[in-house]
């Protein structure tokens, strides 16, 4: 009787094609993506259908949250840089802080985030480490009550310590869930000080089919 | 066995004597920490990245005019007025709000559209302003959505006002009634 021969089949994959793919998809990540900036506050935006990319360079943005803090941050090109720098020689003399140069360095590395303390508390905040900040919870910049919107004294800072130069992007990025009366009294801090273009950080979301601004935009 | 050049683990058999074999090395390599590493910088990549870019959308605010004969007037046939309330709540009325309110209606973001091109085409372009005026209990992803709105509807002209005391009044009989 002939023997049955059980064939041993090998366990072995070829798994270049698994590999082809696999670094495929890691190329396009690396290619297509950005890294994330470091963010101390967290906030969702709502959606728009404007196509505009946000700027990167020159940039002044306020955050606001739906707890009502506000913080600011800025890009951290060398125009920004500077205009930071100036702003931080006028709030020392309004507000009567003196900061080292040490400090006015950690001022820029953690506005890059968001600072977001009142006067009061800007100097014990810029004494903290880096590793201090990161877990530091902070308050906000006080915006909620209209007769103390600290808000307008940093934009005012900004543009006394710049010759009135505006910053080329105003940006507003706010919290889906955030309350109104807090933005309006950004607005208001912002109106006071004669700014009044700004550009709101969204999402982006399809235009509906069939409205006007469709049709605007398939035409040729 | 298919393309494979290999043949290590095949060749018992036929043995020649005198003959040596060259020993094969297989020409399979062991691609699983290649793999694994591959899938490692994947998952990095993924986790530290944003994929959808954020988009700048333009707001224009007017300048604060105390002066009477520097704002300007909107015409009642044109005027339509926006009233956002808590819980995406969209109150609105054309023209000027009736001292009995009966043209003050409620409607919510989906219907808002509809509503909205409708009275442009109803309105000649000129005289069409919508004025937007949130209440304090509406949020911020609210006022962007009405913006937007008027963006997708392509309303020229509008405006973000304060709410009256007697809207408000409004508001909230309304929303107490529900």
């Amino acid at each position: 009787m002939p023997k049955l021969k059980i064939q041993k089949k090998s366990t072995w994959v070829d798994m270049t094609a698994f590999v082809d793919v696999s670094f495929l998809i890691l190329s396009f990540f690396m290619l297509a993506t950005k890294f994330k900036p470091p963010e101390t506050v967290s906030v969702e935006n709502p959606k728009s259908v404007s196509s505009e990319n946000v700027a990167e360079k020159d940039v002044f943005k306020v955050t606001f949250d739906k707890q009502g803090r506000c913080f600011i941050s800025f890009s951290t090109d060398e125009e920004a840089k500077g205009r930071v720098l100036n702003m931080l020689k006028v709030v020392e003399s309004q507000k009567g802080i003196s900061l080292s140069t040490q400090e006015k360095a950690r001022f820029i590395s953690y506005s890059v985030g968001g600072i977001g303390v009142p006067f009061s508390q800007l100097k014990s905040l810029l004494s903290l480490s880096e590793d201090q900040f990161k877990t530091f919870q902070q308050p906000g910049i006080p915006i909620k009550d209209t007769a103390d919107i600290q808000l307008y004294d940093w934009i005012n800072a900004l543009l006394v310590g710049n010759d009135n130069r505006k910053p080329a992007n105003v940006m507003l990025n706010g919290d889906n869930a955030a309350h109104y009366p807090e933005f309006k009294n950004i607005l208001t801090a912002f109106k006071r000080n004669k700014v009044y273009s700004f550009k709101l950080i969204t999402a982006q979301e399809q235009v509906p089919v069939g409205t006007p601004l469709d049709q605007t935009r398939k035409k040729p | 066995m298919g393309a494979d050049i290999d043949s290590g683990s095949q060749d018992h058999g036929k043995k020649s004597p005198g003959v040596k074999k060259q020993k094969k090395a297989s020409a399979k390599v062991d691609m699983t920490p290649m793999v694994d590493l591959g899938f490692l910088l994947i998952t990095f990549f993924i986790f530290t990245t944003t994929m959808s870019t954020p988009k700048a959308f333009k707001l224009n605010v007017p300048v604060d005019t105390e002066k009477e004969e520097e704002q300007t007037e909107a015409k009642a046939s044109g005027a339509f007025t926006i009233l956002l309330s808590k819980e995406n709540h969209v109150y609105y009325y054309e023209g000027q709000l009736l001292p009995d309110a009966s043209n003050f209606k409620s409607t919510n973001f989906k219907d808002l559209r509809g509503i909205l091109l409708d009275k442009k085409t109803r309105t000649p372009e000129k005289d069409l302003v919508v004025i937007i005026k949130p209440n304090e209990s509406s949020n911020y992803k609210n006022v962007v959505d009405v913006l937007d709105e008027m963006t997708i509807t392509e309303i020229k002209r509008y405006a973000m006002i304060d709410i009256s005391p007697q809207e408000n009044e409004l508001i909230k009989v309304t929303e107490g009634s529900k």
